[in-house]
Parts: structure tokens; sequence; C-alpha cells
């Protein structure tokens, strides 16, 4: 595998993302393994005859998986996570298991988004999601940047776009 | 009051554009064309509404009288609307704009610049075109597909819109916006049609071959299951099954030569009747098909029963894929297909109508010599063309190794040392990757990416850069083992070109390079 001479983006995300990673999607994964293990479990030893041991060896299985694939998933996402511009182009690169790297010319897109949910706001995050043209994979986002960094990437498109200018 | 006299070629302007010439004001409102739904419409309403009033009256006559009362109720209704329908429906065609207004109750008004405007379609049923109808449909890029659907204008009408609305395009473009307003006082007349230059016609030949070569198992699939289900709700299913039961006892007693005789004879009769049906329902749909080019503008033309006009745009061209099924790559025969914004598709498949078709089938060379009539300039290119990675072989066989070692121990269970046989799976997922190998490969030629690939059949993709809306690579963790990776292009029509099985290197290099290239022509649209 001969190394790729290719410029590589080199921005990370903010590092508190991992943590609102984790309460925003580890939290439900949590509740729906708690709800499986202490709710489902009991009706279903009490209700369906063919439930044995086996059954709830099963049962605490995907329940753990599901928890820990929710907390090993943002430290990895965030380890991978760069983006940057080169020239006219915003570089992603982004993946756990399957890693891409997106090329997005800037004029291409059609509108630029700021995103903040509930959460996302006490973290002091925001989204970026940038829509080319086009009806599949048309949306692109970066999360997990400072707000007031997204702010300053979502302007630096609008003056690339040359929107300003109007 | 439409003017059915009018010469189809847009002979006579239309008076409002006349009085409006004179108008010097910077936002003058040209007029270009008017008008208003065909008479012939409400005969067209009449009928349909006794077709669907035909089921109540009859439940009417003969269980109940009282829904013949909700018959008429409903027929009137139909009738009603259908008139005050005719009656609000206005389209007006300005320099900038198309506006359709309909509506009795809550008035709409829609407006579609011209620039949005995508595809004009025309489409005509048998009984629309006894009567002189045209549907007319106008896309946008939204990806809705169809936009405004204006059911029915008259033949002479139409043409006329569709020339005038071309024309009105024409001048948006080669004039710069400012300049242009003292000019389209003598734009405004329609401008004599350009010459029209006949790229392809479809002898009727190809249009047999193409349906004698549509060989769709998924069709059958479909059919079968929906006769199975028909069979049950009618109460047959358990009688058919009685039958089936005497039917195998019956093939018991037959020698295993007849009974193969039997079975090959039944499935040849089955893919017979698929192919036969293929065959018809392709001379239906394309008959006397015609692509032609006038200026910068594509038109097909083509139908037995409903016929079908549609006009693409040179340059709204996002891609164009030759594709060759495997019995048609066999016969040495290709379809060519173009995808322009606003439509989507995947792979191998027809839209309904064959919208994306520009050439039904043709002689591969053919194909290709046509080409240049789609996205000019690509004569002038050399594609040196490159291979993918034969690691990808590799890497379909190492598949095959993981399904065979999954699938061995699956069976072995039930089928005892027979399931070693699922152990054929890693040569066949092998052999599988020789064949994609040999058929994988990619091109960049100035402003053109070319893609071949396939398996048994091959795939041929012509996309310019300048149309690209993002680059993806992708590494699945097969490939980041063997330092492969997939390119996805993106345009904003059709389906995303996808270039699997390229190393690492030349995955990325070739990705920045497309890039940059959209990214100058974006900078230059702008």
């Amino acid at each position: 595998m001969q190394p790729a001479a290719t410029p590589r983006p080199h921005e990370r995300l903010q590092r508190r993302v991992v943590l609102y990673w984790l309460l925003a999607d580890g939290l439900s994964s949590l509740v729906v393994s708690a709800l499986a293990w202490f709710v489902g479990r009991p009706l279903l030893a009490k209700y369906w005859e063919a439930w044995s041991p086996t059954w709830e060896n099963v049962l605490l299985g995907a329940c753990l998986g599901l928890v820990a694939l929710a907390v090993l998933t943002p430290p990895l996402a965030y380890a991978r996570w760069r983006f940057g511009f080169l020239g006219d182009l915003l570089l992603m690169r982004y993946g756990i298991l399957f890693v891409e790297e997106r090329a997005v010319p800037v004029r291409r897109m059609q509108h630029v988004d700021l995103v903040r949910g509930p959460i996302e706001r006490l973290f002091g995050l925001a989204t970026l999601v940038v829509f080319t043209a086009g009806n599949e994979g048309s949306a692109f986002r970066v999360p997990g940047l400072a707000a007031s960094r997204a702010q300053e990437l979502r302007d630096f498109i609008v003056e690339a776009r040359g929107d300003g200018r109007l | 009051m439409t003017d059915d006299s009018e010469p189809p070629a847009g002979g006579a302007p239309d008076p409002a554009s006349g009085t409006a010439a004179p108008v010097t004001a910077p936002r003058a409102v040209v007029v270009l064309a008017k008008g208003h739904l065909h008479p012939a419409v409400l005969l067209l309403r009449l009928l349909d509404a006794l077709r669907q009033a035909a089921f109540p009256v009859l439940l009417g006559a003969v269980f109940q009288p009282w829904f013949l009362v909700l018959a008429a109720v409903l027929f009137l209704l139909q009738l009603g609307y259908a008139v005050a329908r005719y009656l609000t429906l206005e389209y007006t065609l300005t320099a900038d704009e198309l506006r359709v207004r309909e509506g009795i109750l809550e008035r709409q008004e829609r407006r579609i610049p011209l620039d949005r405007i995508q595809d004009l379609g025309f489409e005509s049923t048998i009984l629309r075109r006894a009567l002189g109808l045209v549907v007319v449909m106008v896309e946008t890029a939204s990806g809705r597909g169809v936009e405004a659907r204006l059911d029915a204008l008259s033949r002479a009408d139409a043409d006329h819109l569709r020339e005038v609305l071309l024309a009105a395009r024409r001048d948006r473009t080669s004039a710069p916006a400012s300049a242009a307003d003292g000019e389209h006082a003598a734009a405004a007349s329609p401008p004599p049609p350009e010459p029209e230059w006949i790229v392809h016609r479809s002898t009727s030949g190809e249009l047999l071959l193409r349906g004698v070569t549509d060989l769709r198992l998924s069709a059958f699939v479909v059919t079968g299951f929906a006769a199975l289900q028909l069979a049950d709700q009618l109460g047959i299913a358990t009688r058919m099954l009685g039958i089936a039961g005497d039917f195998q006892q019956w093939l018991g007693r037959l020698s295993p030569v007849v009974l193969v005789l039997l079975l090959a004879s039944l499935l040849l009769s089955v893919i017979a009747f698929g192919v036969v049906t293929a065959t018809i329902g392709n001379l239906v749909q394309f008959h006397g098909f015609t692509l032609a080019l006038r200026g910068q503008v594509l038109q097909r033309r083509f139908g037995l029963l409903t016929t079908r006009q549609k006009t693409l745009p040179r340059a709204r061209i996002q891609r164009v894929t030759v594709e060759q099924p495997w019995l048609r790559r066999l016969l040495g025969f290709a379809v060519v297909k173009a995808d322009s914004a606003g439509g989507s598709r995947q792979q191998g498949e027809d839209t309904s109508g064959g919208w994306d078709v520009v050439v039904p089938l043709t002689r591969l060379a053919a194909a290709d010599a046509l080409l240049p009539a789609l996205i000019p300039g690509i004569e002038q290119q050399a594609f040196g063309w490159q291979r993918g990675s034969r690691r990808l072989i590799l890497r379909t066989a190492l598949q095959g190794v993981v399904l065979a070692a999954l699938a061995v121990p699956a069976f072995w269970a039930a089928w005892g040392p027979w399931a070693l046989l699922a152990l054929v799976l890693v040569p066949v997922w092998a052999l599988l990757g020789v064949l994609a190998w040999q058929n994988l490969g990619f091109a960049l030629g100035g402003p053109f990416l070319a893609l071949r690939h396939g398996i048994v059949g091959r795939y041929l993709a012509y996309v310019p850069t300048a149309k690209v809306q993002a680059v993806v690579v992708r590494q699945s963790p097969f490939a980041q083992l063997l330092g492969l990776a997939d390119l996805t292009v993106y345009v904003a029509g059709g389906s995303p070109t996808r270039l699997p099985d390229l190393t690492l290197g030349d995955a990325k290099r070739l990705a920045l390079e497309i890039a940059e290239h959209a990214a100058v022509a974006a900078a230059a649209d702008w």
C-alpha cells in the first residue's frame, strides 16, 4: 500500500463532542437495553413458554453489546474525524468501520445550514450541514464544531460562494 | 378559447406580445404565449366520469337503488370540477417564467422560472391523439419530477409553447440579461425553428431485438407471485394443491427422461411467454423512436399507442451510460441512456415510460458514434483506460471464503458432509472477481470521466466532470485490509456513479483531480 501523496484535511472536531455523542446517542441505547432487561425480561419469562436461560443469556449479550457499542463508538468516531478546506474544496474524512473521504466544491453547495440541538447547545456545539444539488447523498454534515467555528465556516462558505456580493 | 387554427411552428406571433413590444420600461413583462386547456378535455373528463360512474350504477341497478343517487351526485361533482378547472386554468409564458394559474375556491398560481425548467415532455394517449390533444409536462430539477402538468392542450398550442420556450431560453443564455432588454421586443416573436438533425432512428429490427433480449427474471417472479395471490383470493389455491398432489403422483409414474423433457418444455414456454410479452411491450412503447438534435436541444419522439415527445437540453445532461446486459453484449448491442437533473433511477432500470432512454437499442459501434451528439467534445478526448487493482480478485475470493466458512458449519448439522459443497462458493466468487476485474476500467479524459464495469454484462458511463457535485472515497473493512477503495461520483441527476476497487492511491488521486475539475467548472458557472 503506497502512501497517498494527496493532501489530507487535518482540522479535528471539538473534544467534548465525545461526551455529547455519549449522552445523545449512548443514552438512548442505555434506556433501550435497561427497558429490555428490567421490563422485557420478566414479561417474557412470564408469558413466553419457550423462555429458557439460553434466551436470557442472548438477551443479556444483546443488551451489553448495545451498551458497549454506544460507549465505544464516540471516541472512535472522534479519532477518525478530520475536515478542512483545500482551496475551493471542503474535505471530510470520517468513519469507524467504513472510512469515507468526501470532497465537495464550495461553489456546488446549494445552501448551508447550522444546526444546534438542545443538548448540542448545552455543550456549545453546532453541526454544519451543506447541501448540493441532486437527490441521493446530497447532504453533508460536519458535527461537533464549536459554535463560533461553525459560524466562521459558514461565513467562509458563503463568502467563497460569492453570495455576499449581491 | 384556444386558437386551434394557429400553425404548429408558431407562424403568427401572439397578439399579446405584439402590443407589449413597444413598452420601454426596464422590466416589461413580455407575454410570449398564453392559453387555456383545449375544450375537448371536457369530453375526456366526461368519459372518465362515466367510466367511474359505471360501477355504482351497476350496483344501484342490481342491489340498492340509492347507489344510483350516489352515482349521479359523484358524476355531477366530477363533471363540475372538470368544467371549473377547464374554465379557470390559464398558462402564461413570459420571457422569464412560465405561470400556471388554476383553482376555483383556492386560487393557485405556480411560477416556474425558465432557467429552472429542465424538460418539457409531451405525452398523448391514443384517445387524446384522436382528439388532437397533448399532455404537456414541465419538469424541474427539484427531484420531484413533473412540476406542472397541463392536461391537455391542442397539439398546435403545445408545439407553439415549446418553440417559444426554447427560443426564450436560447435568448437568455446567449444575451446577458442587462443588455437583452432592448432586443427582447424583436426576440419576442418566435424565431424560425432551427434545422433538425436526426441523430438516430430506431429500426423495427432493433426494437424487436430489444424486446427479445429483454429478459427480466424479476418480471417472472412478480407475475408469478401476483398470479399466486389472485389464485389464493379466488380460493383456487387449495383446489390447485389437490390437483398438484395428483399431478405429483402422475409425474412420479413417468420415466425420468420424460419428466426432464416436460419440465424443460414448461420452463421454455414460460420464457417464451415472457419474451413475447416483452417484445410486444417494447414495440408498442418505442415504436418509431427518433432522436433528433435541434440547436442545443435533443428531442425524442416515440410510442405507438401513447406517443411521447421529450426534449432534453444537451447542457443539462449529467451522465450518459451505454448499457450492455449479458445477452445484448453477446450480440454486440447496447442501450444508451442519459440522466438529467431531476430524474432518478437505479442502475439498469428503466424509469416508467422510458424517459431516460436515448437510444433503445443499437450496435455498440453506432452507440459510440452518436455519443458526441449527446456530450459534444467527447470525440476529441483520447481516453487512456486504466485498470482497477488486481487485489479485487483477492477481495472477492476472500468474501467467498468467509461465506463458505459460514455456510459449511451452518449446513453441516442438517446435511452432514454434503455441506462441504458450499466450498464451491470460493472458486465461484474468485471467478466473479476475475470477470469484474476484466470489465473494470476508468479514464479521465479532459473534462470527462469515463467508467466501465460489469461482470457478465458491461456498463459504460461518461460523466462530464463539470457536473460533479461531490466526490466520495470509501473503504470497507475488507478494503482497508487490502488497500482498496471505492470512488463514488455524485451528479445532480440519477444515481451516483461508483468505481469499485481502485487502489487507495489511485482513488484519492482521481477523487482530488475530479473535485478540482468540478471546482474550476463551478467557479466558471458562477
